[in-house]
């Protein structure tokens, strides 16, 4: 396999949750790939379906209502939805292995670290029990917690936020996956454990060598972190570049608005900048057009008729606009 | 701040290591002491029972034809019954009866309740509602008229159909209670971190969800127990329980059906009373004691 060629690659996703007899798409046409031992990292706001996103890919959602209805996610070429559980089993935890928001609560309380440790290996190896205790010691010395011996005899509730973190992180890399799923990984923990956690993501990625798609709303994580940026709004991608191009050259206006919502420095202000209104709920959102039109400050009225699509603008740069599609009117003119 | 001495800062350390749930949870119980001398009681009653054939004063089939009815004292501690039966003798072997029915029928109570209850709560969906509605349909039916005709069917089959019809009819509430607590739990993210690792849904159900139900599930067991000998008593009580040739505790209280019996001979009836009434109790304080223990916010 080429090393340009993707690791992974989504095709036009649509994930929905049925309510009452309708389905509501929380992830509606998203597309895009990772490359090995790459950082894509996906953002945007609160309800904009990253975390969706992320969790059809490990095939992780509610079983009673959430269901992948159209389009497809091949890793190495393997379209994972079509996968039943059993072989979903087999990837999940070694070829694809994910760390969750709150330390806190991905921990079992009443199992020792140890043990929760040992399962991802008896899950996916046939090592004998002296041995994975022997690799859970060291993934934690990897990470990072130098009392390896001792941490595995506790319980999640005798470590820091931050330890636990590390513990996620220990398990998530013990197969040595290909892909790392990270769903803001550092929410949760307070800002200098959180440097340190993407520092030690960064160190870990280097050693493994597996491509990470961390998600994130945090624009200060993705400027340190990423190679390149997907920026989701209402279940749809509506940007999507290199990470120089996304801080330097932000085109869709949504992309624009969050990054002068980031205090600055060398600003004074009273009040920060926010973009007015909210993501509007699956169930309120337009059936036609453009779904940032009521937020966006560069609004025309053709923008609540016609659904944008997403199209390059430039080589690896791609924004779902009215603004930048040659077919329209309404097309600025100063784009290069 | 005072410098720490060695060994304190040893027993710190000790007490730092013995901090696993189950740890904390027993510190805490063996505080309660209402909770342990109900306990000790317990021990002493079923030790006593189980032991019933070497220290028994008579065989319990033994009859003094020309003592029957007698009143405590003269060669029998606590008197005979109307066939002339020793009433300690019965008492001993009657505790085990009861308690063999009651530890048995919990035990295949809780069996059948975790599996149901668990299935049920992780996989919802068509599987929770079929399953549910099976417990709703067992629950209610009319559970005397149901074991009685039961139990005149297999009256020979004796002690052990009445454990098993007992234990089929009486898994509903436990099985509910398993998957209302199967349910929340599930929410966690760590059932889903489990998942994400490559845990099969068997695997998940028992490594990290059934520890976590597993303290309700210990105390409804508690309380299961004590209502398993309440139902046996009762329903040897009406006669249709433990075969009257047995004895038990039922059926030596059953001989309090005749006002006579009550009015005029005392030591047939109370001895069987208080024996299960301080069993009842103490088996539910045991509950109560081990329901605060596992309560993170009780303070005892």
């Amino acid at each position: 396999m080429s090393n340009q060629e993707a690791l992974l690659e989504i095709n036009s996703l649509h994930t929905g949750f049925e309510i009452e007899g309708k389905t509501y798409h929380a992830v509606k046409d998203v597309s895009f790939d990772v490359k090995p031992k790459e950082v894509v990292c996906v953002v945007g706001e609160s309800g904009c379906g990253k975390s969706v996103m992320s969790l059809s890919i490990m095939n992780l959602l509610p079983k009673h209502n959430g269901k992948i209805d159209k389009g497809e996610i091949l890793y190495k070429g393997r379209n994972l939805v079509n996968l039943n559980d059993k072989e979903m089993n087999k990837i999940r935890g070694k070829d694809i292995s994910m760390i969750f928001q709150e330390p806190m609560t991905a921990l079992n309380p009443v199992l020792t670290i140890g043990f929760q440790m040992d399962e991802v290996l008896i899950n996916h190896t046939s090592m004998k029990r002296e041995e994975i205790r022997k690799k859970s010691i060291s993934l934690l010395k990897q990470v990072g917690i130098s009392r390896g011996e001792q941490i595995v005899h506790e319980y999640p509730h005798q470590l820091s936020g931050g330890m636990r973190q590390r513990v996620m992180i220990a398990m998530a890399i013990a197969c040595q996956p290909q892909l790392l799923i990270a769903d803001e990984p550092t929410t949760a923990l307070d800002v200098t454990v959180q440097a340190q956690i993407l520092e030690l993501i960064t160190k870990i990625q280097d050693e493994v060598g597996m491509a990470v798609l961390l998600i994130t709303h945090d624009l200060g994580v993705v400027a340190e972190m990423a190679d390149r940026v997907v920026v989701m709004y209402a279940g749809q991608v509506v940007e999507e570049s290199d990470v120089d191009r996304i801080f330097y050259d932000a085109q869709h206006p949504y992309t624009k608005a969050l990054l002068t919502s980031i205090p600055r420095m060398e600003e004074e202000r009273e009040v920060l900048n926010t973009i007015s209104g909210i993501v509007p709920s699956l169930k309120n959102m337009p059936k036609v057009g453009c779904r940032f039109v009521d937020r966006c400050p560069d609004a025309m009225p053709e923008c609540s008729k016609v659904d944008p699509q997403l199209g390059e603008t430039e080589k690896g740069h791609s924004v779902r606009c009215l603004l930048y599609d040659a077919s329209h009117p309404g097309k600025k003119t100063e784009v290069r | 701040m005072a410098s720490l001495d060695d060994k304190t800062i040893e027993k710190l350390e000790k007490k730092a290591k013995k901090q696993s749930p189950w740890s904390i949870a027993r510190r805490k119980l063996l505080k309660n002491k209402l909770a342990i001398i109900s306990l000790s009681f317990l021990i002493l009653v079923t030790v006593l029972a189980y032991l019933a054939p070497f220290i028994a004063p008579y065989d319990p089939n033994f009859v003094d034809i020309m003592n029957r009815n007698n009143p405590p004292g003269d060669g029998y501690l606590l008197g005979t019954d109307n066939a002339g039966r020793d009433i300690l003798t019965l008492l001993l072997y009657g505790a085990r009866t009861s308690l063999t029915i009651g530890f048995i029928c919990m035990f295949a109570v809780v069996g059948i309740a975790i599996v149901i209850g668990s299935i049920s709560g992780f996989y919802g969906g068509w599987v929770d509602a079929v399953l549910m509605r099976f417990t709703d349909f067992v629950m209610n039916f009319p559970f005397l008229v149901f074991i009685i005709v039961l139990a005149s069917i297999f009256r020979e089959a004796g002690i052990g159909a009445l454990i098993v019809v007992i234990s089929i009819l009486s898994w509903t509430g436990a099985a509910r209670v398993v998957r209302s607590k199967t349910l929340a739990e599930k929410e966690n993210e760590y059932v889903m971190a489990a998942v994400s690792i490559g845990g099969t849904p068997f695997k998940v159900i028992r490594k990290h969800l059934l520890p976590n139900v597993m303290t309700t599930i210990i105390v409804q067991a508690t309380l299961l127990l004590a209502v398993m000998i309440v139902i046996e008593t009762a329903l040897s009580f009406i006669g249709f329980g433990v075969p009257s040739g047995t004895p038990s505790w039922g059926n030596m209280m059953s001989e309090a059906r005749n006002p006579n019996v009550i009015r005029t001979q005392w030591w047939i009836w109370i001895p069987p009373a208080l024996a299960i009434t301080f069993t009842i109790l103490s088996i539910n304080f045991i509950g109560e004691g081990i329901k605060d223990a596992f309560n993170p916010k009780s303070l005892k």
